[in-house]
């Protein structure tokens, strides 16, 4: 389990990175190597030449961003975001869900850059990103685009990044005012690829002047029954506008999220299984995000009052 | 004489070395000039050999050679693993596949290079035409005596069949109060060892002696082995286990890439190693299990058991594994099937079934994981039939502390072992019937709460007078030790059991000091080498520490005599007024007193403090004894889990977990207790998580630790144990051996639990491991009863 020879050059610039890459017509960029290493050890991918991010300053590191929202550096690695006061304070569904991304010791060497490239539909930044409707930006030879996360995933390991194209930031808009969370994951061991996963955010409208509060924004999304991350809109539209929620509502929802995905059969769980799951997480992760809405002061910020759920 | 060590919680000796990562495994050693072996290995699972390209793997940069069978074949014999047993049908197997593959991951052909970069990148580029055969991967059709045939030279598919019968099996089963008739499947698994399967062979021309260093736990038996089918005198080859990362019985037979090293580094006339890496160890090391059983159990209105009938299918995979053969795994489960309980009326039949699929092997607990499992499944279901608590309905079967010896329904004989104080005890600590009271709640509240017992017995530390494996022509039944005190006065203790993991360097040296009278501190032990003594098996079937301190005091003893013999003269007193303390010698008379430094420089330096003639007769400072336990003895135990399942993730959550055994005299407790925790740790990687599923083309779909799933620390709970005093068996050192009991019990423990926990859904547990898919299905199909 030894890979085939390769060229290996560190990058001391986005724009030397696109140019190594575009100076082989087999390149591979490599950040953390946590997925990238397996596959080339078992010869499944024999790249001649490696490209190496992970020192190039303007990948790194977070950053507040006007308006509430945070910019990530590509080579962020796991555990910063894990870690990091700002996530915690502006999205702590990210400081809480990283915790169920593999092992400390991955966590120490794996980057956003590379889970998002990677494209497992059963990781968890993909199904992050998409909720927070993050903008990716993209250089290569051409010059920088930004895309959504939506447009980015195309399937299982499979995105629109061409060979020679870096993803370099990922952007993070502010979340509306009040807004709470809840995140689920069931793998088979702690530090397993999800077999599902289930994030849902709610947020409420002001109730100022006496008018009842109501949803004035829902996302949910699930990875790990699907080809790649998704977000149930349908779901998410029929939350709105609504100022409560019965049981009934949460069935229907849960029921449309499990007849819009299209989960694979593998070794570690049926399709069935999986839908299974996904009914069943659905719900409880869109219970809990409702209740905590509820819970919630109207105060101004209330992301600093959410605490972390227990996973399953 | 005070117990000083024995019985202590004496820290390991090796810790400090293993744990600070200054272990020296096989991989850790390095000979200048090593070459490396990569493998080609058989993508197919059943196929002719048409033809094998090697032209471009010999031109690739780094490659020394490249070897195909016919290169080899004039170098050695072929690996046939005999046996006495009736109905028993050998494999022939050759080092790299001869003509035909019977298994994926078959090594074909073997690059040496100078490093394992370059013999990789050789291997990619050899070429095999193959001719499909016809899949050979359902046991129960290749058991038919019509199937096509993996080893065309044998009259059909079934390399072992045997039966065990008493008393009056069709009485027993006419219309009894209880009729339970089920399948029950226990899934292939792996031993998935933390160091992989690793081999480098060193030849010194100028000696022409060779050094095989192997992560083996069995190096005097690969010893034998490698002497016959190379045809090298022993006093030529010496086999040594340096520290080695766990084997769990996937270590204990001989592998081809073992002999191959050894053949190349003679051939070569340089060293050449070979480490496996994960896929080929989860593929290639032998495999467990794989057991599909028929059983029934008649039980009578008081839940006495009338009568047992089990018809058993072992999937063998594709050779007789040697030493052990086919025999090892299936023919135990039917041994062991009745338990610990008195049985008169048993009818067992079992077929091991080759399959192209990787061989089994010998692992931990051998049979006896598959045998539990079912035994104490039927129990549970006849008890609920009779609406019976589990625990009186194994109380009323079991063996009674009167009743021994017992001979078993398969002739098996239990010597007195706790098995009604095991039950009694694990329940007292576990508090169950304030466990099935919180049952009662649990359920009220709509939960899946289910408790679990297991109660077994096994035979452990076994003598000559039964193998290790049926019919297997080796002695597994005797271990030597030779103890020397040299010129300095330190003590050298020589073994031939293999430590991998067990701690033998410590309980061993409890064993000797203890005996010596001497600090543990001035032991030293010796292991895992055929230099060390002149003949050894090593160490599997929870043998070392009983017939390892039973050698070592024998040993002892001898020694003890002249050590008396010498201090009595250099002390000037008769030898009964000599006693040793703490390493000195004492005259109770006189407050002279010699250490035993000084006594071996007196001894052996000192001219003429000796008379001549003594010195003949009493030799050096040591002492080799050999011990046979003859018959070996029972260990048993009772598990008692409790346990609730997710109602959405299906999921498994155990709550609590006690172990009662009966493992007689502890040498060192924490070791006991490292072991019992090791082994529930696995058993219940093999009742939740662990399978080696293989698709029905012979493909091994779990080939790597993603999807061969063992458990980790987070997924092991806390474990409590109760160990029994209740009487020493009648090996020398009254110990029982206990290096398997968790992987025994914890499975059969576990689908016990999980079944209770489902009752409220009618379902049960019929196939292990149950991962949460198999919890699924069950839940499903409690809804929908139609389908
Ligand atoms: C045992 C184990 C368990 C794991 N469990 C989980 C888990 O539970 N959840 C989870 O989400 N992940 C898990 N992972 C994967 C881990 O999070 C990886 O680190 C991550 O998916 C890839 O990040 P990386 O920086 O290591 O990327 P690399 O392995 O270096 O690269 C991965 C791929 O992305 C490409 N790439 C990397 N960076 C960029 C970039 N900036 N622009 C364009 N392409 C790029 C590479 O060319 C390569 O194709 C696990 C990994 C292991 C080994």
């Amino acid at each position: 389990m030894k890979p085939a020879i390769f060229d290996y050059e560190v990058a001391t610039s986005i724009e030397h990175a696109v140019r190594l890459l575009s100076s082989s017509d087999n390149s591979k960029i490599i950040a953390g190597g946590q997925s990238l290493m397996p596959i080339i050890n078992f010869r499944l991918l024999e790249p001649s030449l490696l490209v190496d991010i992970t020192r190039l300053p303007d990948l790194q590191g977070i950053k507040s961003t006007l308006g509430g929202g945070i910019s990530i550096g590509a080579s962020t690695k796991h555990h910063e975001l894990e870690t990091s006061l700002l996530i915690k304070e502006r999205f702590p569904l990210i400081s809480d869900a990283m915790k169920h991304v593999a092992h400390l010791a991955i966590r120490n060497k794996g980057t956003i850059g590379g889970s998002l490239s990677h494209a497992d539909p059963a990781a968890e930044l993909p199904l992050l990103m998409l909720l927070l409707d993050a903008v990716l930006h993209i250089t290569g030879p051409t010059g920088l685009r930004k895309i959504s996360v939506k447009e980015f995933l195309v399937g299982a390991l499979t995105t629109i990044l061409e060979d020679n194209e870096i993803l370099t930031r990922i952007d993070i808009p502010s979340l509306p005012k009040r807004t709470n969370f809840a995140f689920n994951e069931l793998s088979q061991r702690a530090g397993d690829l999800a077999l599902c996963a289930v994030g849902v955010t709610i947020s409420m409208s002001s109730g100022m002047l006496g008018r009842t509060k109501k949803i004035k924004d829902a996302r949910i999304g699930l990875m790990g029954v699907n080809d790649t991350a998704i977000r149930i809109s349908e779901a998410e539209n029929l939350l709105i506008g609504r100022s409560s929620l019965d049981s009934s509502i949460i069935d229907q929802v849960a029921q449309i999220c499990t007849s819009t995905i299209s989960p694979n059969t593998d070794l570690h769980a049926s399709a069935d299984f999986r839908r299974h799951l996904a009914l069943q997480m659905t719900k409880k992760t869109l219970t809990e995000a409702w209740e905590k809405a509820q819970a919630s002061k109207t105060s101004e910020n209330q992301n600093k009052e959410n605490q972390s759920e227990e996973n399953l | 004489m005070t117990n000083k060590y024995i019985g202590s919680r004496v820290k390991r000796k090796e810790d400090p070395r293993l744990l600070t990562g200054n272990g020296r495994y096989v991989d850790d050693i390095k000979i200048v000039g090593q070459l490396h072996i990569a493998f080609y290995r058989s993508d197919h699972s059943h196929a002719r050999i048409c033809n094998i390209d090697t032209q471009a793997a010999k031109c690739s940069p780094g490659v020394i050679d490249v070897f195909t069978e016919k290169d080899i074949c004039e170098y050695y014999s072929p690996v046939i693993a005999q046996s006495r047993m009736k109905n028993y049908q050998a494999t022939v197997m050759s080092i790299l596949a001869k003509d035909k593959v019977r298994y994926v991951g078959e090594p074909i052909v073997a690059v040496v290079a100078e490093s394992r970069y370059a013999a990789e990148d050789a291997a990619a580029l050899i070429a095999v035409d193959y001719e499909a055969l016809p899949f050979i991967t359902d046991p129960k059709v290749a058991a038919q005596l019509n199937a096509p045939k993996l080893h065309e030279e044998l009259d059909s598919n079934i390399l072992v069949e045997r039966s065990f019968r008493r008393g009056d099996v069709e009485q027993a089963f006419w219309k009894p109060q209880v009729h339970i008739k089920e399948q029950f499947r226990f899934n292939r698994k792996t031993s998935v060892a933390m160091e992989n399967r690793t081999y480098l062979a060193n030849y010194d021309c100028t000696l022409n002696h060779l050094t095989l260093y192997s992560s083996t736990q069995v190096p005097g038996i690969i010893k034998d082995a490698l002497s016959d089918l190379l045809n090298i005198p022993g006093n030529e080859l010496r086999v040594i286990a340096p520290d080695v990362g766990g084997g769990f019985g996937g270590k204990t037979s001989l592998y081809p890439e073992e002999i191959l090293v050894v053949l190349l580094a003679r051939k070569l006339k340089k060293p050449v190693k070979w480490a496996s890496d994960r896929l080929e160890d989860l593929t290639t090391t032998s495999q467990a299990f794989d057991e599909l059983i028929d059983a029934e159990i008649a039980v009578d209105a008081d839940g006495k058991i009338l009568g047992l009938k089990a018809e058993v299918i072992g999937d063998v995979g594709a050779y007789s594994i040697y030493p052990w053969t086919a025999g090892i795994e299936p023919v135990q489960v039917i041994s062991f099937l009745p338990g610990p309980y008195k049985i008169e009326n048993y009818d067992a039949h079992v077929r091991a079934v080759a399959t192209s699929k990787s061989p089994t092997g010998p692992y931990r607990g051998v049979g006896r994981p598959c045998s539990t499992f079912v035994m104490e499944r039927l129990i549970d279901l006849a008890s609920e039939q009779l609406d019976m608590d589990p625990k009186e309905m194994r109380l009323k079967n079991l063996v009674q502390p009167d009743e021994f010896p017992y001979k078993a329904a398969s002739g098996i004989v239990w010597d007195k072992s706790g098995f009604v104080e095991g039950l009694n005890a694990a329940c007292d600590a576990i508090n169950y019937d304030e466990l099935r009271d919180q049952q009662a709640r649990a359920r009220d509240e709509g939960r899946l709460f289910g408790i679990g017992i297991s109660t077994f017995a096994e035979l452990t530390g076994i003598g000559s007078r039964i193998s290790a494996s049926p019919g297997m022509p080796i002695n597994t039944g005797t271990e030597t030790a030779s103890i020397s005190i040299d010129s300095t006065g330190s003590i050298v203790a020589r073994f031939g059991v293999a430590s991998h993991g067990q701690g033998l360097e410590t309980s061993l040296a409890q064993v000797v000091a203890e005996h010596l009278n001497v600090s543990i501190d001035s032991v030293r032990i010796i292991h895992g080498d055929s230099d060390a003594v002149a003949h050894s098996t090593g160490t599997y079937a929870s043998r070392s520490a009983a017939l390892g301190s039973g050698a070592a005091i024998l040993a002892t003893r001898a020694l003890n005599v002249k050590l008396l013999k010498i201090a009595s003269i250099l002390l000037g007193d008769e030898e009964e007024n000599i006693f040793i303390q703490d390493g000195f010698f004492f005259n109770k008379n006189t407050d002279k007193s010699l250490s035993l430094k000084a006594l071996a420089k007196a001894y052996y330096s000192q001219m003429g403090s000796i008379p001549a003639e003594l010195k003949e007769e009493i030799g050096d400072l040591s002492a080799t004894k050999t011990y046979d336990p003859l018959w070996g003895t029972t260990s048993s135990a009772t598990h008692v889990v409790a346990l609730e399942i997710d109602r959405i993730s299906l999921k498994v959550k155990i709550s609590k977990y006690i172990v009662a055994e009966d493992c007689g005299q502890m040498i060192n407790p924490l070791i006991v207790e490292g072991q019992v925790h090791g082994g529930v740790a696995q058993g219940i990687g093999a009742a939740l998580f662990e399978e080696m599923v293989y698709d029905e083309q012979g493909q091994a779909l779990s080939a790597s630790l993603a999807d061969y799933i063992v458990p980790a620390a987070t997924e092991i709970p806390r474990i409590d144990i109760e160990h029994l005093d209740v009487e020493l068996p009648p090996t020398l050192s009254g110990v029982r051996g206990m290096g398997e009991s968790g992987t025994i019990g914890a499975p059969a423990a576990i689908a016990n639990a999980i079944s209770d926990a489902l009752a409220p859904l009618d379902q049960y547990v019929t196939e292990l491991p149950m991962t949460p898919e198999r919890i699924f299905r069950l839940v499903q199909a409690a809804q929908n009863p139609s389908s």
